[in-house]
């Protein structure tokens, strides 16, 4: 890695930004209106494409974006001092301008959290699939609670779940608000008569949480767990050891360049293929989200593709600068294609475009030009599997079910080694989460895993991912492609749909 | 490498500072700022440290002297004569004013999206430490670009001197930028070159450096080497190019009368010229001796 070729290339682009005609029309990226591709924001996208391969530290970046941001409005006609009104006011000065600001980007220097120690000796961590459905009702609730997976880990023992909530007399507000408001009226008694509590604290939306914990923490080696709920009977749930398929581990060769250049194409696609061009445009989000307490927001519309990939040739040649990205690397030629597939232009990538794309790319790329606008969602299901695959590049995921809701398909996860300080970097992409994961179904069809969302659970991470396109219910298995920079894992897991009442 | 002061070809300047309830006059000479209406500002600063009221003048030196060696004076300060710097001292005083806890500054400001997980006291402490500390140094470094041209390019010659005695690798990006900054508006000049196809590295060791132009049309690239010094005996001085030549090094400083090395193209070995300081035109934007025009 070359930390000076990057930083060079950081403050060559200053220097460009200062003595070229953009400085007049320099906006930095606090600015509302910063316009898509400026040469303020490809400066801001190149620090953060050198600060997610760890070319760049975040100060240096910052101090680099400071010095720019206050060379330009020192320097006359710069737009943020603007023009004197027509009762002759002062105009803004600098010292009234606005200024970069440590901390703008945020993202913390990279470590990953530390594992805890086991409990013991001979204890080891316990992942059972159940696949089972809770109804409850009373005056208040009426829905089912729908359990994935039990996991029992260092930090304790939790159910992978969702619900589906058919009628609710408290506002989703007071839903959110507290967060024993639906795990309450459960009472879960294991096959020693021990009683449990439900907490689905700490995710902030109980609603959407997709982690209920196990007060206190029961032993390692209950036999089942008894579910009651008020207007039902009570639901036992085994949790019988099954055996899984050994996932394969096959060697990868990525530089730290390539990995994010592909975190950066897989999220095109994805949001090409969850947003039809008509609905990118939009800046609200899309169709699939749906105010509720079941259901989960969708991904906010991106604006279109071009905002998302412009600089793309910047991050390119700024990885090449910090001696992450060989010139002969065919990463950029992929994203070339991925570009000139989904219309998208701007992008400033000058590697020619390639044909010999990976088999899941492929997929999703012949999906979204097959796509209708009005394709309808999938129906709302779950699937309970588990699925531990090995560690890569550090990080540890557990895999605890998948659930659609609201045409949006979700895969729940444990992880740990997450960097969660890690912000978002170039171009949206989850820099916490720097893995490329896709799912094969049985059908044959590739989805693109992205991160959504996370919560700290101990020294694990509660981790939910989304899926795209969503999975069909026709699905009876599902092949998982998890690609580190130096290994990749496939896990064939099989599926146990269960669907709401 | 002459052993002279690298400031050796600059003449002094002077400007006027706001100072209690009025202007005082601050000079540059010989690589020093001169306080002309304190005649005893190290007995001041004594004072000033015991916790006594700190005049403008002195507060003007002292910030002067914490940004001898700061590289974002290259930053932010002009790549040449025509890059015009505005920065009155009502600025300054409306950005003392407003920072750093609360003001107009910190209106329309762009927040930082917060961190993932919820911050803690301590971080958050520590983030308003942070913008406190950016903010004092911004103002700092108006105040200083408020001083004016002959000021701004003398620092800037300050902080690439104090980098080119003590060479850090650490520095070595920032010098680079600094130098293509500079060198690529000087080339545009020279050879009518884009300033975009100027490709500067930082030349180590002995001798002067390089010049090499190669390619055409898109592909053109001027690359030159030059060293940390070039900076400040060279640009700093207002010598980069006379009579056509790029002025490489400085053979014998001096003012008005020095010898520099420059060459007549690129690729070509540097001559030796002997070149005299005229004061800038009247009517300039500079004071005499602020913005030298030099000529063989």
């Amino acid at each position: 890695m070359n930390r000076e070729g990057a930083e060079t290339f950081l403050r060559l682009l200053a220097e460009a930004e200062i003595r070229g005609p953009m400085t007049s029309a320099l906006r930095m990226p606090w600015s509302a209106d910063v316009p898509a591709g400026s040469t303020g924001n490809l400066m801001v996208t190149a620090a953060e494409a050198l600060i997610a391969v760890q070319a760049l530290d975040r100060e240096t970046a910052e101090q680099i974006l400071a010095d720019v941001d206050l060379a330009a409005v020192v320097r006359p006609g710069h737009p943020q001092q603007a023009p004197a009104d027509p009762a002759g006011a002062p105009r803004p000065r600098p010292g009234q301008l606005r200024v970069t600001i440590p901390n703008r980007y945020g993202i913390a220097p990279v470590g990953g959290t530390t594992p805890a120690a086991p409990p013991g000796p001979g204890w080891a961590e316990r992942f059972v699939p159940v696949g089972v459905s809770v109804p409850f009702g009373d005056d208040e609730f009426t829905g089912e609670l729908h359990l994935l997976c039990y996991a029992h880990v260092a930090s304790g023992a939790a159910f992978a779940m969702t619900w589906s909530i058919r009628h609710s007399a408290a506002p989703y507000a007071t839903v959110r608000a507290h967060p024993r408001v639906l795990t309450w009226r459960f009472t879960v008694t294991d096959d020693r008569g021990q009683r449990y509590d439900l907490d689905a604290s700490g995710t902030g939306d109980p609603a959407s949480a997709d982690l209920a914990w196990l007060r206190p923490d029961p032993p390692p080696d209950i036999g089942w767990l008894e579910f009651s709920a008020p207007g039902t009977s009570p639901v036992r749930v085994e949790l019988a050891a099954a055996a899984g398929a050994e996932p394969e581990v096959s060697e990868a060769r990525l530089s730290a360049g390539e990995q994010l250049l592909i975190m950066i194409a897989e999220r095109l696609m994805a949001l090409a293929a969850n947003f039809p061009r008509d609905q990118r445009t939009r800046s609200r989000p899309g169709p699939a989200s749906r105010p509720g307490p079941a259901s989960r927001p969708a991904l906010a519309s991106p604006g279109t593709l071009e905002a998302t990939a412009a600089g793309l040739g910047t991050i390119i040649a700024a990885l090449e600068a910090a001696g992450v990205l060989s010139p002969l690397s065919p990463v950029p030629g992929w994203l070339a294609t991925v570009c000139a597939s989904l219309n998208i232009s701007g992008h400033g990538i000058t590697a020619p475009a390639r044909c010999d794309l990976p088999e899941p790319w492929l997929n999703l790329l012949a999906f979204c030009q097959r796509r209708k606008p009005d394709t309808g969602p999938v129906h709302d299901g779950f699937a309970a599997m588990t699925g531990t695959l090995p560690e890569l590049d550090g990080l540890r995921l557990v895999l605890l079910g998948l659930h659609t809701n609201g045409g949006v398909s979700s895969l729940h996860a444990l992880a740990r080694g997450l960097n969660a300080d890690a912000r978002a970097g170039p171009c949206g992409v989850e820099t916490y989460f720097p893995l490329s994961v896709w799912i094969r179904d049985s059908g044959g069809r590739w989805h693109a895993v992205l991160p959504s969302s996370w919560h700290q659970a101990g020294p694990e991470y509660a981790l939910q991912l989304w899926l795209v396109p969503p999975l069909p219910r026709s699905a009876t298995w599902i092949e998982v492609l998890a690609a580190g920079r130096s290994a990749q894992v496939r896990a064939r897991l099989t599926l146990r749909w269960g669907y709401s009442s | 490498m002459p052993n002279d002061p690298w400031y050796s070809c600059l003449a002094s300047c002077q400007t006027m500072v706001p100072c209690g309830q009025g202007m005082h006059t601050v000079r540059w000479e010989a690589g020093a700022l001169v306080l002309l209406a304190h005649a005893d500002a190290e007995a001041e600063l004594v004072l000033a440290a015991l916790g006594g009221e700190k005049s403008g003048c002195i507060e003007l030196a002292e910030t002067w002297h914490r940004h001898t060696d700061d590289l974002s004076v290259l930053a932010i300060g002009p790549r040449g004569a025509a890059d015009e710097i505005n920065v009155s001292w009502d600025d300054v005083k409306q950005a003392a004013a407003a920072g750093p806890r609360g003001g107009p500054a910190r209106r329309g400001r762009m927040r930082l999206a917060g961190p993932p997980g919820s911050a803690g006291a301590a971080a958050r402490q520590q983030a308003q430490q942070d913008m406190d500390d950016a903010e004092r140094r911004r103002t700092d470094l108006l105040s200083l670009l408020a001083l004016g041209y002959g000021f701004q390019v003398r620092l800037a010659g300050q902080v690439a001197a104090a980098h080119a005695v003590r060479p850090d690798e650490r520095a070595r990006p920032a010098l680079t930028a600094a130098i293509t900054g500079r060198l690529a508006l000087v080339a545009e000049q020279w050879l009518g070159i884009d300033p975009g196809q100027v490709e500067v590295s930082l030349h180590a060791g002995p001798g002067w450096g390089t010049t090499e132009l190669t390619g055409r049309g898109e592909a053109r690239r001027l690359r030159v080497s030059l060293p940390a010094w070039w900076l400040a005996r060279v640009w700093a001085c207002g010598l980069p190019l006379i009579g056509g030549h790029l002025v490489v090094a400085v053979e014998r400083a001096g003012w008005p009368d020095a010898r520099v090395l420059g060459v007549r193209g690129p690729g070509a070995e540097p001559v030796p010229l002997d070149v005299h300081a005229r004061e800038a035109a009247p009517g300039g934007r500079a004071d005499a001796g602020d913005a030298p025009h030099w000529e063989m």
